[in-house]
């Protein structure tokens, strides 16, 4: 390995809000990337740092409170501890509220691996004026504290060169001070004796954390004494000491644990720790404002409302822009090719597909932009408690309510945005119901349709009454899937809120371009796959005959002397229109309509009308251009005209197509980025199924009673 | 002696010291391991704007949960003049 960097794993773990994530961007900054840890959508973030001759790879593992495996971040955190064996554990504290973080801290330094505490936060500390004696509590865990700044910088250098000393010369932990009570020590070095016999076990783990994990009745530790021998041995020995224990303390195990942890630092801090002034003084001074009984929902509903307005509206800007470049790009291309299949692929197929992605990055930048800087203020968790009540009683967690919001905007970032909450019956259920949230791409097929068939003075109850069912169904389906699919208990609501913090620009830029990354990587390939099948499906087989029918006629319009040039113009557009619709008959997309024909008839939808809809799967506005291209044949100039000629239209039609397509499965886009998020196939197929089914049922009944009704 | 109150049962401002947790799920646990143990001070310091959940503040740091879920901690209330140096020194036994 001569010449060559040596690398060095890094594991950075501390509990959530201890400022783990500022700590890694301030060492690795723009030069980590972001993935999935396997089978979960608990982000992984890497990060690489070269310190002379030596190459730092850092991971930063989820913020946890313990090593106590009940969560999916807490499990994944001890297995990259112990299959993973980083060379170097870095435990991050919050320097401000050192009692409830040192609790992780006596845990750690139990599994003896090199090992460095810091103290971060440690201006903030010093700020409030509090002081601790850093040597003494260093000396009473027998473990090295440095006090660091990720904010300010404050002890980052030091850190590292403790890191390269540690990775390059290590030597054996230093005997920790920590203890339990001297009851529970007693019987772990009785048991710890026992279990050292065994040499592969010994040489595996540390043989008192063994001993105390068996006391604590850690299922996984029994597994493994399971498999060897020594259990013969080992279990009588730890019944007994077990009862024992659980009668000396009159209670179980688990609890003494912990509480011999708790007394072992509120005395350390005792004696190291002079509290200051009130801590905390501000952020009560900010949540009495902010989170109050009489201001907090109609804050909490003002701040929901900038986070989509700047989201859609001011995203609305640069995807205009974008859009313009696709176009413009289109036409480019337009002039380089010549006409035939391969421009239409490359224009209506790949540039429509990738451009239909790439016009969302603008609103998914803002958002994320949004999210972090919410989340890095402490403010997201105020947002989960002030409507936490509500979303609990359709069986939701607080945290819900904000995906909620942006669906109506766009189910994508809506989709993406379900990240934030922990449970995954919560966020499955959450992003299950998403899709009857109206996103603003329905509003033209609801636009149209109103504008066709209903009175004016009732266009406005009409459209506000389409996006209230949505709400109404979304909640009573998500209180439908808690209670039949997601049994269980619901996660409990027991969550920090973390002292107002200003969030470092460069920590959310940091985040929101890797998440923004992450979306174009993932969504963009499938994206595109997609776009071209439906490109395929509406523009195959081809007609000969549709062709030259009407290539035929346009001919003989173009050399009519007998027309002026603006009537030769419209009638060769109506051709056009007359042959795109016939030939949208004649493809894929077209059979399939009528396919499906006999299935949607009872909802009162033709043939034609099952196209539109295969076809919104591309984009829900594409329903109205789809309508727009079929209805061009009964030869009216506007759409609208030629939807209230059509004898398959009424009014009752056009509700229960309006009820179909604010419920049925959304567009491709977010049907690909459901899937990533997901990651299970058994759960997109009920997506599609959940959504369809649910809007077939909806329809059904909806065009069903109306026409008993006599409507 | 003195009456045993369920932490939901707090008025505002309230201080009270932990005697037990019920229960014995997870949650139990989550809270014991955030440092809700026998003999912590803590006092209730907001409910939502709904009503639920309700913030308490234990050992410098704000935790919110529901009232189904304080209904599992069994306190003690503080009163009276000693209330600040007990909540200083609110981890002694």
């Amino acid at each position: 390995m001569a010449g060559k960097d040596k690398k060095i794993k890094i594991a950075l773990i501390g509990n959530q809000n201890s400022g783990k994530t500022s700590l890694f961007n301030r060492i690795v900054g723009a030069n980590q990337k972001i993935g999935n840890w396997a089978g979960v959508t608990i982000e992984k973030y890497e990060g690489v740092k070269k310190y002379k001759n030596l190459e730092f790879h850092f991971v930063d593992l989820p913020g946890i409170y313990s090593l106590t495996p009940y969560t999916p971040e807490e499990k994944i955190a001890r297995d990259y501890l112990f299959v993973t064996k980083p060379d170097v554990i870095i435990n991050v504290l919050d320097s401000t509220n050192l009692d409830r973080n040192l609790y992780l801290t006596t845990q750690l330094l139990e599994l003896q691996r090199p090992f460095i505490v810091v103290l971060n936060m440690y201006d903030e500390l010093k700020r409030g004026g509090v002081k601790i004696d850093v040597p003494e509590l260093s000396r009473l865990f027998g473990l090295e504290f440095l006090p660091i700044s990720a904010r300010t910088g404050l002890g980052i250098d030091r850190l590292l060169v403790r890191i390269a000393e540690l990775a390059l010369q290590p030597v054996d932990p230093l005997p920790t001070k920590f203890s339990h009570y001297p009851d529970i020590e007693n019987e772990i070095k009785m048991i710890q004796s026992v279990l050292c016999q065994d040499d592969k076990l010994a040489c595996l783990y540390p043989c008192r954390w063994l001993a105390l994990r068996l006391l604590e009745g850690d299922e996984r530790v029994y597994q493994l004494l399971n498999e060897r021998p020594l259990r013969i041995k080992v279990e009588p020995l730890l019944r007994a000491s077990i009862e024992r224990l659980e009668k000396h303390f009159e209670q179980d195990m688990r609890t003494t644990i912990v509480e011999s942890r708790y007394a072992f630092i509120r005395g350390a801090l005792h004696e190291t720790m002079t509290v200051g002034k009130k801590a905390n003084a501000v952020s009560h001074f900010i949540d009495d404002l902010l989170i109050n009984r009489i201001m907090g929902l109609p804050i909490f509903f003002g701040i929901m409302w900038l986070l989509f307005q700047l989201t859609f509206s001011l995203g609305q800007v640069p995807m205009g822009w974008l859009e313009q470049c696709f176009k413009e790009l289109a036409q480019l291309i337009g002039s380089f090719v010549p006409n035939g299949l391969i421009k239409s692929l490359l224009i209506d197929g790949i540039i429509a597909g990738v451009g239909g992605v790439l016009v969302f990055v603008p609103n998914i930048l803002i958002l994320f932009m949004g999210i972090s800087f919410l989340e890095g203020t402490g403010y997201m968790a105020r947002a989960a408690f002030v409507v936490d009540k509500a979303m609990h009683r359709i069986g939701l967690h607080g945290r819900s309510f904000i995906p909620m919001i942006l669906g109506f905007g766009c189910t994508v970032p809506a989709f993406l945005s379900c990240r934030t909450l922990k449970d995954r019956a919560d966020r499955l259920t959450t992003m299950l119901v998403l899709p009857f949230i109206s996103c603003s791409a329905k509003l033209p097929v609801y636009v149209l349709l109103i504008g066709a068939f209903f009175p004016k003075h009732n266009a406005g109850n009409l459209l506000f009454g389409i996006y209230f069912f949505g709400i109404i169904l979304a909640a009573i389906m998500a209180k439908l899937l808690k209670v039949f699919i997601f049994r269980g208990v619901s996660e409990p609501f027991v969550m920090e809120l973390p002292p107002y913090r200003m969030p470092s620009l460069k920590n959310i830029l940091i985040h929101t371009w890797e998440k923004a990354g992450l979306y174009l990587r993932k969504a963009g390939t499938v994206l595109l796959f997609f776009a071209v099948v439906i490109w395929f499906m509406t523009n195959f087989p081809a007609s000969p005959q549709v062709d030259q029918k009407y290539g035929t006629k346009i001919q003989m319009i173009t050399y009519n002397r007998s027309f002026s040039e603006r009537q030769r113009d419209q009638q060769i557009s109506a051709l056009k229109n007359l042959q795109a619709s016939e030939q949208l008959s004649y493809s894929l997309a077209g059979r399939l309509g009528k396919l499906i024909e006999p299935a949607i008839k009872p909802l009162g939808f033709n043939w034609e009308i099952g196209v539109a809809l295969v076809s919104g799967f591309a984009a829900k506005e594409v329903v109205v251009s789809t309508l727009s291209t079929i209805y061009a044949q009964h030869g009216e100039d506007s759409t609208l005209n030629s939807l209230r000629q059509s004898s398959s239209f009424s009014p009752l039609v056009a509700l229960s197509l309006m009820i179909f397509v604010l419920l049925y499965v959304p567009c491709i886009a977010a049907t690909t980025v459901f899937h990533k998020e997901v990651n299970n196939w058994h759960w997109t197929w009920f997506y599609l199924f959940f959504t369809t089914g649910t809007a077939y049922l909806s329809s059904f009944a909806v065009f069903q009673l109306g026409k008993l009704l006599g409507y | 002696m003195q009456k045993l109150y369920k932490l939901n049962e707090l008025n505002i401002g309230d201080f009270a010291e932990v005697l037990s947790i019920e229960g014995s799920g997870d949650l139990r646990f989550r809270l014991l391991e955030m440092g809700v143990v026998r003999g912590t001070a803590l006092s209730l310091v907001r409910v939502a704007p709904l009503g639920d959940p309700l913030v308490i503040s234990v050992q410098g740091f704000q935790l919110s949960l529901r009232k189904e879920e304080a209904a599992l901690i069994l306190v003690k209330k503080f009163g009276g003049f000693c209330k600040q140096k007990r909540m200083r020194h609110g981890w002694k036994r």
